[in-house]
């Protein structure tokens, strides 16, 4: 099993006993007088035959307070995620805390720092650095990039899932996306994984029919559903932090009501993803300060309800791998795990989610590192506390350096990233002046160079994989969501001689 | 009074009510049984008069517990300092935050990130920039150890407070290096300022004498002091984080029974330095996680003392650059040292360790203390900002809030908005030139020089006053010996311009 991090504190606080009450009790009285519209036949049946008010004029879902109670209770407050090797398994919940890579929409030039499309290549490359880098415990969906080139994208999730099954046997995720959550769940089970899919509202309010069509699969299916609000506050939910928790958390409870009607029991893990809006150029906040209030209020909301928790989402504003990106991730990471989230999204992630580069998912594991060694704490006891040690050592000229303590203690107290810079100035100076990009930048060839998956897939776990591919494929072909420019392309890009290794 | 921040929520904390505990009486037993060097005669006698006890041959003072605990309850767990113009009073403790600047030997040249001593002008417009940020709450000795051209080494900081107190209305810190602290106290006098006293202890368990006076001179004009501790865990305090704890508290001690002797009710913060060893080179580890651990548990302790604390090692990362590494390497501490309880941040300007800092990074570093002051000012939760009416109203999809007078007036309540980060979406930012947040800090430097004016400027008779006490201050050191005939050549050059 994979430990990821242990918080061996309590966690950061901000809201008072009664104002959690007060944010518990304003959601319920949303979901039952304002309720939740359902794009979804098959749901509104369920709802109403378990209780709810249902209106089918306008897909209008009302809920009794007893009933989403009850279903809250049902979800567990921690749970076993497997892997597609036991040694990558976790458990989620509680007081531990994994990080997993962030993704975004294309891939980066480092000299212009421009956007640009990676190729499949590129793709399978970042996700072999993903494997090796000992801080991601999960590759989750669209990573590391949305698609590739010359793929349509209504293949771009199913064929980047198999790049990860292929590249990674670390834990791993997929969404849903006109229908491909069915390739994605014969491909997972075809080698002995689970996967973490979503169930993702629009707000204010409403969940669509994929959405929820991909809840009724990934319950049935018995994996892990996230559920999730996704609202930009100013914007589909209220401008108040605290306005924007009720709405949020509203849509939240509506999903988890009906994940634990199809299946009691069901693994759920609920996800802050919410940015303030942009007043001046209408887009998300990315990096903002108000991110980090509203998962701290958020997780400890959750918390009490006792359903682990993602979120911690790290896009940053910047686009460029500089000091803004740098503390905008770094406060929205740190807080998250401060605060208890338990699955956190960092590690390569640039601008919004527009923009991901596996260079920056090395200098992101250093400071995943950084903040699970804080969460740690220290340790207090005689031999830490040294009182022998130093009286024995006394004033100057007594020093420390040459002690077995200090060759024993150092080792344990210290967290070493791998590259940062750490040099004095005669040493950087003689060094070529190098910084943590450019040692970022060395490392990645290193990685490509050695690392190898583990285990790879077996002969017959490739053939399936390949086998739900080209039946994804000749489905949305016939269907017409494959054009037939894209088709040719499609095709040619399969014919490397090297696929399906890239 | 300065407007500093408000935290309001309980402080985060890493250790039990039992550690902190363990960590008090293992403080009280090093100061007992083995006690601390203090090379100052004045001072050995007083401990002595206390009930100390002093072995005068060896320097050597041990503590009974019972002085060190009453002194500490008489520390004052809030005061204001007084500034030269009211509006930078400073109320430091309670929840209150504030901020300051970490200096550095040098400044940087922000293409080929090499340090270089900064020009007279470039040391002054450092001070202005800190003086035009509204979070920089006061600042600390130097911004820079003095700049280019000939000013002899003992006369650098004494020249640099002058510069102070000529383009900042803030209040600074004495250093109390070969007692200069005995000029620039007078000089702040002078202008109806405070200024911290500032003694700083020597690891492993050492006062030396310029120090000690520090606290005779802050008894003596009734100031305020900042106590400093800087060991290294690893080096000059042990490698486990629980022990470096318990020595540099018990480093602080001495300062603190000393200046409770002088002058019960003594305003005092203690300040922690204290980094890792790095143990490839033998530098400290700048910006590494030791650091902010050490920092969590200091603070959790001297809350119980009820003595205010300073964070001063959030400012120096071990980046040469202003880049990635330097942003995660400066927030991560500060923002852990803001949420546990320190009064005082020192975060800004710095760049590598205690050698490099620059104007543009004070700049970026605003932006940071203001995200971490929204942080510390939590969320509201009332009828209005819950919000459950409007939600009702506002309905499912095609429902929005964009256009509702509830966010047109609570975005800016609750939103932060950073001056100098790019907030841009993609087409915007390539068509106006890629710009990142260095670009932006620079044009508000530029916009800051150009229109930055100190409130009020010196009047002529303080000015003249100034000049006097640094003419008595040349004098005094140049008798000394501290100034060579060729060091004072070029220094009389300096001074006649």
């Amino acid at each position: 099993m994979l430990k990821g991090f242990t918080r061996n504190f309590k966690p950061l606080e901000i809201l008072s006993e009664g104002e959690l009450e007060a944010i518990h009790r304003g959601t319920l009285s949303v979901l039952r007088k304002t309720g939740v519209r359902f794009e979804s036949k098959k749901a509104l049946k369920l709802f109403e035959k378990n209780g709810c008010q249902v209106d089918y004029t306008d897909n209008r879902v009302r809920f009794p307070e007893g009933l989403v109670e009850e279903c809250l209770r049902k979800c567990p407050s921690s749970f076993r995620v497997k892997a597609r090797n036991p040694k990558n398994d976790m458990i989620w919940g509680g007081n531990t805390v994994y990080f997993q890579a962030l993704s975004g929409t294309r891939s980066v030039d480092l000299d212009t720092w421009e956007p640009k499309t990676p190729t499949r290549k590129e793709y399978y490359d970042a996700i072999t650095c993903l494997d090796a880098l000992e801080n991601v415990h999960i590759i989750p969906w669209y990573t590391p990039w949305f698609g590739f080139k010359n793929i349509p994208s209504v293949m771009a999730m199913p064929e980047g899932l198999a790049a990860r099954l292929r590249n990674s046997s670390k834990f791993t995720c997929s969404n849903y996306s006109m229908g491909c959550e069915v390739f994605n769940i014969q491909m997972a089970k075809a080698v002995g994984a689970e996967l973490r899919s979503s169930m993702a509202a629009s707000p204010p309010l409403t969940f669509y029919e994929d959405a929820v069509e991909n809840a009724f699969r990934t319950v049935e299916a018995g994996f892990i559903l996230l559920i999730t609000s996704g609202s930009v506050y100013g914007g589909t939910s209220p401008a108040t932090i605290a306005g924007s928790l009720i709405s949020g958390n509203a849509e939240i409870m509506a999903g988890i009501v009906l994940a634990q009607l199809i299946k009691p029991g069901t693994r759920i893990i609920v996800q802050d993803f919410s940015f303030p809006q942009n007043m001046r150029s209408g887009s998300p906040g990315f990096g903002a300060i108000e991110i980090s209030l509203h998962q701290v209020a958020f997780n400890q909301i959750w918390r009490r309800y006792k359903i682990p928790i993602d979120g911690g989402v790290s896009y940053p504003g910047s686009k460029k791998i500089d000091y803004q990106a740098g503390y905008e991730k770094a406060i929205i990471a740190l807080i998250g795990a401060l605060s208890g989230t338990n699955t956190i999204w960092i590690q390569g992630a640039m601008y919004g989610e527009l923009a991901f580069h596996p260079v920056l998912a090395i200098i992101d594991d250093d400071m995943v590192g950084m903040i699970g060694r804080f969460l740690r704490g220290i340790l207090v006891n005689d031999e830490t506390m040294a009182l022998d040690l130093i009286d024995e050592v006394g004033p100057i000229p007594g020093y420390y350096l040459n002690k077995e303590h200090t060759r024993k203690w150092w080792k344990l107290e210290q967290f070493i990233p791998r590259v940062a810079d750490r040099l004095t100035y005669p040493e950087w100076l003689k060094g070529g002046k190098k910084d943590c990009l450019s040692l970022a930048k060395e490392r990645y060839q290193k990685i490509l160079s050695t690392h190898k998956v583990d285990p790879p897939l077996t002969q017959s776990q490739e053939e399936e994989i390949e086998r739900i591919l080209k039946e994804a494929r000749k489905y949305y072909r016939k269907k017409g969501l494959i054009s037939n420019a894209e088709w040719e392309a499609y095709m040619e890009d399969l014919k490397s001689p090297d696929y399906p290794y890239a | 009074m300065a407007k500093g921040f408000m935290r309001r929520f309980p402080p985060l904390k890493i250790l039990t009510d039992e550690q902190v505990e363990a960590i008090h009486r293992g403080t009280l037993d090093v100061l007992q049984q083995t006690g601390v060097l203090v090379y100052n005669e004045r001072a050995l006698n007083v401990f002595k008069k206390a009930g100390c006890d002093v072995n005068f041959e060896t320097k050597r003072v041990k503590f009974p517990p019972g002085l060190v605990e009453e002194c500490l309850r008489k520390c004052p767990s809030s005061f204001r300092v007084k500034a030269r113009n009211p509006k930078d009073d400073l109320l430091i403790g309670q929840d209150n935050v504030l901020f300051f600047n970490f200096p550095g030997t040098d400044t940087v040249d922000l293409d080929t990130w090499e340090p270089r001593s900064p020009t007279k002008k470039e040391h002054i417009d450092l001070i202005r920039v800190l003086d035009a940020l509204p979070n920089v709450h006061f600042l600390n000795a130097y911004p820079y150890f003095g700049f280019s051209g000939g000013v002899p080494e003992v006369m650098k900081e004494i020249e640099g407070v002058a510069l102070r107190i000529r383009n900042s209305s803030k209040v600074t810190i004495a250093i109390a290096n070969n007692d200069i602290d005995m000029f620039t106290i007078r000089m702040a006098k002078a202008v109806g300022s405070e200024i911290f006293a500032n003694p700083n202890t020597s690891s492993p368990l050492t006062c030396y004498t310029d120090q000690v006076n520090a606290c005779f001179l802050a008894a003596e004009y009734d100031l305020p002091s900042m106590i400093w501790d800087g060991a290294t865990s690893g080096g000059t305090a042990p490698a486990s984080l629980a022990g470096a704890v318990v020595l540099s508290n018990a480093e602080l001690m001495p300062y603190i029974v000393l200046l409770q002797l002088l002058k019960p009710g003594a305003r005092i913060a203690v300040a922690n330095l204290v980094l890792p060893q790095n143990m490839t080179n033998g530098a400290p580890a700048f910006g590494e996680i030791g650091v902010s651990l050490h920092n969590v548990a200091f603070n959790q302790v001297w809350r119980e003392y009820g003595v205010p604390t300073v964070s001063s090692s959030c400012g120096p990362t071990s980046s040469k650059r202003i880049d990635f590494q330097l942003g995660y390497q400066k927030t991560m501490p500060t923002l852990l040292s803001a949420l546990s309880g320190s009064s005082i941040l020192q975060l800004y300007s710095s760049i590598y360790g205690e050698i490099t800092a620059h104007p543009v990074q004070a700049i970026l570093d605003d932006d940071i203390a203001g995200m971490i002051g929204r942080f510390l000012e939590g969320l509201e939760v009332s009828d209005e900002s819950l919000a459950i009416d409007l939600i009702n109203e506002v309905g499912p999809i095609p429902g929005h809030y964009l256009g509702k007078k509830h966010t047109r007036k609570w975005w800016k309540k609750e939103q932060f908005v950073p001056r100098a980060a790019d907030r841009l979406t993609y087409p915007e930012w390539a068509k106006t030139g890629k710009k990142s947040c260095i670009d932006y800090a620079r044009e508000r430097m530029e916009e800051i020089l150009s229109t930055h004016k100190v409130d009020p400027p010196l009047t002529q008779s303080q000015e003249e006053e100034i000049e006097k006490i640094l003419k008595e201050a040349r004098e005094y050191y140049r008798k000394k010996g501290m100034i060579t005939d060729a060091e004072w050549e070029s220094y009389k050059k300096i001074i006649e311009k």
